[in-house]
């Protein structure tokens, strides 16, 4: 199996090598790109898309095919992760769990039981590699994970603006969930979303985005031209544009702050979801 | 004059990065190069970009002085995060039973340097 995929990833390679050389040099003024597509796209971006970033532009729009397998990569990768280390949900591998009783610190271990008891009173479930909480971490990440899911949005609805979009407002997004992890532990991010909700939001989001391209095909237009929206909205052809690339922008932001917070959980516990860092 | 003021506060911030930069080469151990990085580090993008925000609302227009809000909540964020982030560290090497450097009574001389992590 290893000296398939090493035979595998040498044939790869050498196949990228081999097309490597037939690019245009680099900077050359007599490519295809610097001969007219580039012109194009600063002369006519605006006109049809009303997005004074000529990157968004480019981006969600004239190449939105390109960027849909971007996202579609993303998911993947957070679906391989799963694949491989998620571990069944019944085979319960960390299969030792520490209750500690608040008020003397005694801490209980039980060996067994798959359905987690839930002990009543002052018992909190603890890592095996416990640390006490830290009071200022807590408050601190508490007071700036709001503010770093709002600059996300804003990121997101800020893109036609300035630098910024769909992978960026994803990643910000994602950041917060994991500061939420790390400051308090894994147990406080499930509890808050689950872990169901994650994966359901990473197939949402490249599903929004292969919706809004597949609509086109109903209303008789070419797959990811997002003009169908004149007909459906009743707003002009920029318009249109416009809100199709928020539309896509938003799909890629789900994927992407799902995929990584999904990736983050997996990896750092080992596959079960259960504790970790 | 509020062009000066700027320039004032960026020399201010290159001076203090460099002598956080110069701390973190020089200084024994993760704590005191923690403590040398933490510090200066914070008052140093604090003096940096409270000068940018400075020069960015010299022409007292609106959308220039919006951008030096803008400006300002990155500083906010900065100087909150920034000494969270040396405390969380500090605390790690504590719990993990990283000793501090100390030049010991008994034998002078600075103590086996301990790598960064």
């Amino acid at each position: 199996m290893r000296t398939l995929t090493l035979v595998a990833l040498t044939l790869t390679a050498a196949f990228l090598f081999r097309a490597a050389l037939d690019f245009p040099a680099w900077g050359d003024p007599a490519s295809p790109a610097g001969l007219h597509v580039s012109r194009f796209f600063i002369e006519r971006s605006y006109d049809d898309a009303r997005t004074p970033n000529l990157v968004t532009a480019t981006l969600a729009d004239y190449r939105s095919y390109d960027t849909m397998f971007e996202t579609v990569v993303v998911f993947c990768a957070a679906l391989a992760c799963f694949f491989i280390i998620r571990a069944a949900r019944e085979a319960c591998v960390a299969n030792v769990f520490h209750y500690r009783h608040a008020p003397t610190g005694l801490v209980l271990t039980l060996r067994r039981g798959c359905p987690l008891p839930r002990l009543r009173g002052r018992f909190e479930q603890i890592d095996s590699e416990w640390t006490p909480r830290s009071v200022i971490l807590e408050t601190v990440s508490r007071g700036m994970i709001p503010f770093l899911q709002l600059f996300a949005i804003y990121v997101l609805a800020h893109g036609h603006y300035s630098p910024g979009g769909g992978f960026q407002a994803g990643v910000i997004f994602g950041a917060s969930y994991i500061l939420l992890a790390v400051s308090h532990d894994l147990r406080t991010l499930t509890d808050h979303v689950a872990e169901r909700t994650m994966h359901l939001l990473a197939a949402a989001g490249v599903s929004l985005y292969v919706g809004i391209g597949a609509l086109a095909l109903w209303a008789g237009m070419q797959f990811m031209d997002y003009g169908w929206m004149t007909l459906a909205f009743g707003m002009d052809g920029p318009g249109a544009h416009s809100l199709g690339i928020l539309l896509v922008e938003l799909g890629v932001a789900l994927t992407v702050c799902a995929s990584l917070t999904t990736i983050f959980k997996l990896v750092s516990s080992e596959g079960t979801i259960m504790e970790g860092l | 004059m509020i062009e000066t003021a700027a320039l004032a506060l960026l020399c201010l911030g290159w001076f203090l990065f460099f002598a956080g930069t110069v701390g973190i080469l020089r200084m024994p151990d993760v704590y005191t190069r923690l403590h040398t990085a933490g510090k200066l580090d914070t008052l140093g993008s604090f003096a940096l970009l409270l000068g940018l925000a400075v020069l960015q609302s010299r022409s007292l227009t609106l959308p220039d002085i919006l951008v030096s809000l803008k400006i300002m909540l990155v500083l906010v964020f900065v100087s909150v995060a920034n000494p969270t982030a040396t405390h969380a560290l500090v605390d790690a090497g504590l719990r993990s039973g990283l000793e501090p450097w100390m030049r010991s009574p008994a034998a002078p001389g600075p103590a086996p340097r301990e790598e960064l992590p």
